[in-house]
């Protein structure tokens, strides 16, 4: 008998003979059915090879389907393949490693790609996905996705949560207790008392069978933990709702991506249920539970994995599904090579976007112009993708069909575009705005990152070429804005690859840019919105050397008196608390001022604060915690040549016993005297006093230099005829027409005697 | 990061290092005045950048020249108000 089921799409993973499906029924219950699925894997190759592929294929145990067929690959066209079509899919993985040992010399296509990935092709469905399926004895027969992953609002799945914490960071301390909690119970559980432990939480997770487990230090110390008190006591504990199967662990390992190393810990997954773990999930400060399963559903990829990969991996699996739709090969190993070029070419092609040099100094009434995800644009409007063949850089679409790149990103980017204009006529205390966010910035790691998975080597559909054109079209976006400001009267105070920073006399309303919006759309065929208008926004110049400015090294106030900073110490995540803290703190007293006119008034006041917290440091009254610097351990230890305050606080751990991989962030404190250093997590608490205040000092001196000495300096500046802007510098003389000061740190006595005397 | 050219900023710190000892035979007032022209170099360093110019150094002396002049008209106005407001 044939029943109809619908409900929520929850998890897909093979068994010993076919696939196995929970579904999250709208009837409340949680359903487990099987399913047969075959997975092809293609070969290509002389003929006398494909058959002697053929009768090795038939000789195997594992039943599969064989045939021959024309397939398209990316970069050769159409090729002749030999289908292998694995009726088991548990052992896909297994048949492909001895195919390839036997076959070494043929090319394969579609042989890594998981089993979700190609469901989720098959039948047009994702995590979470509505569907409707007709049953037979437990045995799905037919499929329906009910909605698809770019609806704004889905219908919400009806999720059971618990989650479970230890009493503390088991990396700094010793954890007494597990802390539970569901719904409205919330209790702790004491780690000593094992045995009631294990009964009492498996008594829970029987009754209220959560669809998630939610966990903080959970794949690193929490279920090792808990797996191996069961092994010690004989006992089991309901991890997994599907007792068939067994918890999935992988290791730790660390790896080297976009100039950075990035450490991925350990991880435990269940079957049946979910476990995510606070402190094991990419971006989850970013974008929290909600980002999460938005990256589930428009990537494709288990809710599990989701959680735990990288951007990356997420763009180059929505490309795989549109691959598979498509009946577009997948190549297992690429093999295209960049085309040979001439020294001139690679002079012309070999740049990233245009970075302009800030005009250094403050400035007032300034529109903040940016273009709309311009890179993702660019790919979907112009048709980039390394398939489709390019004529020149003249902002116009190529001819032909549309590449697999664009037809991957567009529904993405249309989300992504519509979210936005929601976010902007949503009220500011709508309910669904913080949600819309989440939403947003997965899609904006999506879609950053699909850029450089064009220009990456190994990346199954990835082309220099391509990746060159987008930077090309970017530059050439970027100037026809420049040139359409230029002719509207704007100055250009900052260009920065996808936005740029103007001001004309009289513009201050976001109603006074709306022309040069519309005129920079016109000349580019891009969407670009308006970022903001700064009541006044400060451009910072280097460190080393004053008169030299640094580009996206800036901070301001936008009319709506929200604050914008990008580059200083307050966005560094390796800045202790307490100085990030203040930085903002001085933003926000300077951010009441209701122009840049009434800057003069706020600035004592900000000064004041700045001085108290200064106070308050030498005083030892600061929580050391609120102290403490987070780095990064970028080699392994016996690279360093002469250690880092971070290797030297690795070196304390790895004498107290715990291992610190490269990638792995350290929190440390500034101490005096030798070692200078202070590991956080080493077994012995540090003494307050040993901290080294005259450090902090002068790092907390440097913060507040960065926002003060400018904004000091056009105060003080009083009245000069030449500057059309209300606050001149006193010494410096302007570096371009009008509007423009330079910044002189020497003339800021103020901010140099209250640290000096102060201090 | 994965590119086979310098970038605009790295030709420059190139040539710049590469006038070290031209700049240390000189008297300390005309090292100064050197510094400058460097420093007014790189304000353009995006143009120089997207010129993709074969030889970088002559770009960059384009650009010393540009703010030189730049200079020079400003100063020309300051002259013709300061005369007109004589007369």
């Amino acid at each position: 008998m044939t029943e109809t089921i619908s409900g929520w799409l929850f998890d897909i993973y093979p068994n010993e003979t076919n696939l196995t499906l929970w579904l999250i029924g709208e009837d409340g219950k949680r359903h487990r059915f099987v399913q047969d699925f075959a997975a092809t894997i293609y070969a290509a190759g002389s003929s006398a090879r494909l058959r002697a592929l053929w009768r090795w294929l038939k000789a195997q145990a594992v039943p599969v389907h064989l045939s021959r067929l024309e397939r398209k690959d990316v970069f050769q066209g159409m090729v002749a393949v030999l289908a292998a079509e694995v009726l088991q899919p548990v052992k896909l993985d297994e048949i492909f490693r001895s195919m390839v040992a036997a076959f070494p010399d043929l090319t394969y296509y579609d042989a890594d790609i998981s089993l979700p990935l190609r469901y989720a092709a098959a039948f047009g469905v994702f995590p979470l996905a509505r569907c409707r399926l007709e049953v037979r004895d437990e045995t799905v027969v037919s499929m329906t996705a009910l909605d698809t992953p770019w609806d704004l609002e889905p219908v919400p799945a009806p999720l059971r949560i618990l989650s479970l914490e230890p009493d503390c960071d088991p990396a700094h301390g010793e954890p007494k207790a597990i802390i539970v909690s569901y719904e409205r119970v919330r209790y702790s559980l004491p780690l000593e008392k094992r045995v009631p432990l294990l009964i009492n939480l498996g008594a829970d997770l029987r009754r209220y069978d959560p669809d998630l487990i939610l966990t903080s230090w959970g794949d690193t110390w929490l279920m090792p933990l808990l797996m191996e008190l069961c092994k010690e006591s004989g006992s089991m504990l309901p991890l997994n709702r599907d007792e068939s199967q067994s918890v999935v662990e992988r290791k730790e390992h660390t790896y080297f991506s976009y100039g950075q190393i990035v450490y991925r810990g350990r991880q435990v997954q269940l079957r049946g249920r979910w476990h995510l773990d606070r402190h094991n999930a990419m971006l989850w400060s970013d974008y929290g539970m909600e980002g999460v399963l938005e990256m589930a559903r428009v990537t494709c990829q288990p809710v599990q994995d989701a959680a735990r990969l990288s951007p990356g991996t997420g763009i180059s699996s929505m490309q795989f599904v549109t691959a598979l739709q498509k009946g577009i090969l997948i190549p297992w190993h690429k093999h295209q090579a960049e085309t040979p070029k001439t020294a001139m070419d690679l002079l012309r092609a070999d740049m990233g976007g245009m970075v302009y040099q800030p005009t250094v100094g403050l400035h007032r009434d300034v529109g903040g112009i940016d273009f709309v995800s311009m890179y993702p644009g660019i790919m979907v409007r112009f048709n980039i993708s390394p398939e489709v063949p390019r004529a020149g850089t003249d902002l116009e679409p190529a001819p032909g069909e549309p590449g697999i790149v664009p037809i991957t990103l567009a529904p993405l980017l249309n989300k992504r575009l519509a979210l936005k204009s929601a976010l902007l006529t949503l009220h500011r205390w709508d309910c669904r705005r913080p949600g819309y966010q989440a939403l947003a910035s997965a899609h904006k790691w999506l879609l950053v990152t699909c850029f450089g998975y064009l220009g990456y080597k190994n990346a199954r559909f990835g082309r220099i070429e391509a990746h060159e054109a987008v930077t090309a079209y970017g530059r050439e976006a970027l100037l026809r804005a420049k040139e359409a400001a230029e002719d509207l009267d704007y100055e250009i105070l900052h260009m920065y690859v996808d936005g740029l920073w103007v001001h004309k006399e009289g513009c201050k309303t976001p109603a006074d840019f709306e022309a040069l919006l519309a005129d920079i759309t016109e000349r580019t065929g891009l969407p670009i919105s308006l970022d903001g208008v700064y009541r006044w926004v400060v451009f910072l110049p280097s460190r080393l050397d004053e008169r030299v400015p640094v580009p996206n090294r800036y901070f301001g106030v936008f009319q709506d008196g929200s604050i914008k900073v990008r580059g200083i110490e307050a966005r560094r995540r390796d800045t202790a608390p307490f100085i990030a803290e203040t930085q903002m703190a001085i933003m926000e007293i300077l951010a009441k001022a209701e122009d840049a006119e009434h800057l003069k008034e706020v600035y004592p006041q900000a000064l004041a604060f700045a001085h108290r917290e200064m106070q308050a440091l030498r005083a030892g009254s600061v929580p050391v915690e609120k102290l403490l610097v987070s780095q990064k351990l970028s080699r392994e230890l016996g690279e360093y040549s002469s250690p880092s305050p971070v290797a030297r606080a690795v070196r304390q751990l790895e004498e107290a016993g715990k291992a610190v991989r490269p990638g792995q962030r350290v929190r440390f404190l500034y101490t005096r005297g030798r070692p200078g250093v202070r590991a956080w997590d080493a077994p012995e608490q540090p003494d307050p006093r040993c901290v080294d205040v005259k450090r902090y000092q002068t790092l907390l001196k440097r913060a507040v230099e960065t926002v003060l000495a400018p904004i000091g300096q056009s105060v003080d500046g009083g009245k000069d005829d030449e500057c059309r802007y209300l606050f001149p510098v006193k010494i410096a003389e302007p570096l371009g027409e009008g509007g423009t000061q330079r910044l002189d740190f020497l003339s800021i006595s103020k901010v140099n005697n209250f640290v000096n005397g102060g201090g | 990061m994965g590119r086979t050219l310098p970038s605009a900023t790295q030709v420059f710190m190139q040539e710049e290092a590469a006038f070290a000892r031209f700049r240390r035979a000189l008297r300390r007032t005309d090292q100064l005045a050197l510094d400058d022209l460097f420093v007014s170099a790189r304000q353009h360093l995006a143009a120089a950048q997207y010129a993709s110019h074969a030889l970088p150094f002559e770009v960059f002396l384009l650009a010393m020249l540009l703010e030189e002049h730049k200079e020079v008209l400003r100063l020309k106005e300051r002259v013709e108000d300061i005369l007109s407001r004589q007369k």
